[in-house]
């Protein structure tokens, strides 16, 4: 079980302090999977990394089955938008890091290293390098790696967004039935709604300035889903009425003040 | 061409079939194997001294940023000096002989080497070592497993180039304090008017070079950057 006690996160630059956290209470028991949504700018990438240990908190902290969390640990391994494999090694040395890190002896390692590549069906390309990989053959990999450390958290930044929706939506499919083989607790940011309501038990909507955790939906859809199901689609639409309003006070923030989201962008006559 | 124009007398433009008699006649006799084989044991031994000492500076400063800040300009300053204008310090400490010229090589190639590795190391991408940390990977260890791995290519791009510094460095320090080596065979054939060795020693300088940049050094470089994806395909 995960605890988050409020926790806050601010910035300072030369000109002001930014406050991108405020005050986060959140707790995520085990095996559950939790999305994050926003707008960007709303620091769920920030919260991510403050419970990956990358970055600290300004104040509050995180628990971590009553222990506190101080520094990044293979207990909770971050999977990032890149998928960010060691170029250098093979697929199979990539997938093997983590437990080579901890002590794991050799053989033991090959195994499991070659059970998780089995797991997202990547075997051929055990000796393959990294770079004569497709996009969405690295990020298959980059889970591998990440469950082959047994972390019993997976914290997913984005992890698909840069892939075709194609390949995204197979890894999808996939990601629910390793997540019900291997029943890790993962926490998921994305800003793709139907993402979220797709994969996860829970949705958090976090709003931006200050950052908190403005709503929750929990979603209480069979499994495995499908991205057409009707009902799934509802609370889809739901957590987009919500986000909306989000989105323009951000867009408010940056653009001119003319802007609003109905006229669109307003095209100014010259003068 | 530029021969047979009669421009110039023989004695100060060869004739190529001269060149060529005399590189013969010298490999014949073994008098240019020797001086080759000198010129390289001198070359190798400085610039194993430089790659020794240029790696632990560049790792060293990387390590203590107040070092970073202190002596990165300095490097770079060291760097634009050519390497010639060591020899006469050189001489002073080392006297005229093999080691003011090792000394040369070995400095006129060190400061490239520690100005690759400390740039290689910040140019890590910052992920490979968030991916380290959340895999556990921690001090010494991500260290030897992530930053230096992800900046060899630049590293070995710095070897190459400290290469053909201390081959360089080297020519330099055999003109100016000789007993025998390649610059030793310029100087004589300076010396004797004798234009067939002077264009027949630089051809091997060349050669030399060329073969150890090209088939050495390139293929490294080539291999590694493959490896690490960083060539085009």
């Amino acid at each position: 079980m995960l605890r988050i006690e409020g926790v806050s996160k601010s910035f300072s630059t030369d000109a002001r302090i930014t406050d991108t956290l405020e005050n986060i209470d959140l707790t995520v028991v085990k095996g559950e999977f939790v999305s994050l949504v926003g707008p960007s700018g709303c620091g769920k990438s920030t919260l991510l990394n403050i419970i990956a240990g990358l970055e600290k908190t300004s104040s509050g902290k995180i628990l971590k089955k009553e222990a506190e969390i101080t520094e990044a640990g293979p207990d909770r391994v971050m999977m990032f938008q890149e998928a960010a494999l060691f170029p250098w090694l093979k697929v199979i040395d990539n997938v093997e890091y983590g437990m080579k890190m901890a002590g794991v002896p050799k053989r033991e390692r090959r195994e499991k290293a070659m059970y998780y590549l089995k797991m997202v069906h990547l075997t051929q390309s055990a000796s393959s390098y990294p770079h004569e990989l497709s996009g969405g053959m690295r990020q298959r990999v980059a889970l591998a790696r990440a469950l082959a450390t047994d972390t019993d958290i997976l914290l997913m930044d984005e992890p698909f967004a840069a892939l075709d929706s194609q390949t995204r939506n197979i890894l999808h499919v996939e990601l629910q039935h390793i997540w019900e083989a291997t029943k890790k607790t993962i926490i998921f940011v994305t800003h793709n709604v139907e993402e979220a309501v797709l994969l996860a038990d829970r949705v958090l909507v976090m709003s931006v300035n200050p950052g908190t955790i403005k709503k929750e939906f929990k979603v209480g859809l069979a499994r495995p889903r499908d991205i057409e199901n009707p009902e799934l689609t509802v609370v889809v639409n739901k957590i987009i009425r919500e986000l909306k309003e989000e989105v323009q006070k951000v867009a408010k923030a940056e653009f001119d003040s003319d802007w609003s989201i109905r006229k669109g962008s307003a095209i100014p006559t010259p003068t | 061409m530029v021969f047979r124009s009669n421009i110039w007398p023989e004695y100060l433009f060869p004739s190529p079939l001269g060149v060529l008699q005399n590189l013969d006649s010298g490999f014949r006799d073994g008098s240019l194997f020797i001086a080759i084989g000198i010129s390289i044991k001198r070359v190798l031994t400085g610039y194993m001294i430089s790659l020794t000492a240029g790696l632990t500076l560049g790792l060293l400063i990387i390590r203590f940023s107040y070092l970073d800040e202190t002596l990165s300009p300095l490097l770079l300053g060291f760097q634009t000096l050519p390497s010639i204008c060591w020899l006469p310090l050189a001489i002073l400490w080392f006297g005229i002989g093999e080691d003011s010229i090792i000394f040369v090589i070995a400095i006129g190639s060190i400061f490239s080497i520690s100005i690759a590795t400390l740039s290689g190391i910040k140019n890590v991408p910052p992920i490979y070592m968030r991916v380290a940390k959340t895999m556990g990977a921690k001090g010494l260890k991500a260290y030897t497993t992530v930053v230096i791995p992800a900046a060899l290519p630049a590293i070995i791009s710095g070897m190459k180039q400290g290469w053909s510094f201390a081959w360089r460095a080297l020519m330099a320090g055999e003109l100016l304090s000789p007993k025998d080596g390649l610059g030793y065979a310029l100087t004589i054939g300076r010396d004797l008017h004798d234009m067939n060795q002077v264009v027949g020693v630089m051809i091997i300088i060349i050669f030399i070079g060329l073969v150890v940049d090209n088939l050495i050094f390139g293929k490294l470089e080539y291999s590694i950057r493959y490896r690490w994806g960083l060539t085009q395909t």
